[in-house]
């Protein structure tokens, strides 16, 4: 167990100073889900027709789904010009996120989301987007200004809006890193002691539900924190 | 006593505190997305028609809740695998 958690094909890269570390198989499985989403992408978009027309069947599912979509997330934003901003980054991450936790059913492929890296640094996006967004819809000084929020209490304030402002990008991150990773870890285990049938069940529940569920959480949180930094 | 050296002991108190770590940290969760789906269940049963609205907050909710049982989880993983 300890060694197929830790096995992990590294290369390292020297660039000047600098040593860079990838781990190969969250690098190719990654790069295969993006590449599945694009051709889906382009596959679907083939044949579009317009209002004249009416639309194919597969035009009319996949517009049913987008719509679905648009309801949860994009007006789940707090302006209607930040829904129709973020509503296509929103849509991705959900997408890749569900794509990544849903390949590891495929037997040999690990989900990219269950090294820390992915996820923290689709977390960080989201962190970053939200402050730049606080700042745009604010203006600097009033961004500025909710970080001394109940005044009282200054400089305390202050240190505790700067730490759950850290913590965020971080529980957000290590949510969808934890669940992926304890979902893999436990059909592992249940595969050593019962190898036939049990483990696809622990697979339909642990990666197809659970993933699909994670990554619908994960984007709407990407959501409420962009909403959270804006009206703040 | 004589054969119990140090590394023996870090080992036995590794495993020791990562099941202690998985059992407490899970009550929490357990206790809180319970509380969640019984509240969900009432109010399905009385607006049938908002089931899926009340699912899907109902599954977020829970999920956010889950997030303290996952510290533990992690907490636990470092003890277990990166801990020497």
């Amino acid at each position: 167990m300890a060694e197929h958690l830790g096995e992990k094909l590294i290369m390292t890269l020297k660039l000047g100073g600098f040593k860079l570390s990838f781990d190969l198989i969250t690098l190719i499985v990654s790069w295969i889900v993006m590449l599945i989403l694009i051709v889906g992408a382009l596959l679907l978009r083939r044949g579009l027709r317009g209002l004249e027309e009416g639309p194919t069947r597969r035009q009319a599912l996949l517009e049913m789904a987008i719509g679905t979509l648009q309801r949860q997330f994009g007006e789940g934003f707090q302006s209607r010009e930040l829904g129709t901003r973020l509503f296509p980054l929103v849509a991705t991450i959900l997408l890749f996120v569900l794509f990544s936790n849903w390949i590891s059913i495929i037997p040999g492929f690990t989900s990219p989301t269950a090294d820390l890296n992915v996820t923290i640094s689709l977390g960080l996006m989201v962190f970053f987007l939200s402050h730049y967004w606080g700042m745009r819809q604010k203006g600097f000084f009033n961004y500025a200004k909710g970080f001394i929020e109940p005044k009282m209490l200054f400089p305390l304030s202050l240190f505790l809006n700067f730490a759950s402002e850290m913590a965020k990008p971080i529980s957000h991150s290590f949510r969808l890193f934890g669940n992926v990773l304890g979902g893999g870890i436990l059909i592992a285990i249940v595969a050593q002691f019962m190898p036939l049938v049990v483990p696809m069940v622990f697979q339909a529940i642990y990666g197809l539900f659970i993933g699909a569920v994670q990554a619908l959480v994960f984007a709407f949180l990407a959501v409420v924190y962009i909403n959270i930094a804006v009206e703040k | 006593m004589q054969g119990i050296t140090g590394p023996e002991i870090v080992a036995a108190t590794k495993y020791l505190a990562a099941g202690i770590v998985m059992g407490l940290g899970a009550i929490g969760p357990g206790v809180g997305e319970g509380f969640a789906a019984g509240k969900a269940l009432e109010a399905m049963a009385r607006q049938p028609e908002m089931r899926t609205d009340l699912l899907m907050n109902m599954l977020i909710g829970q999920a956010v809740t889950e997030s303290t049982g996952i510290y533990s989880l992690v907490v636990a993983l470092i003890l277990l695998f990166v801990v020497k």
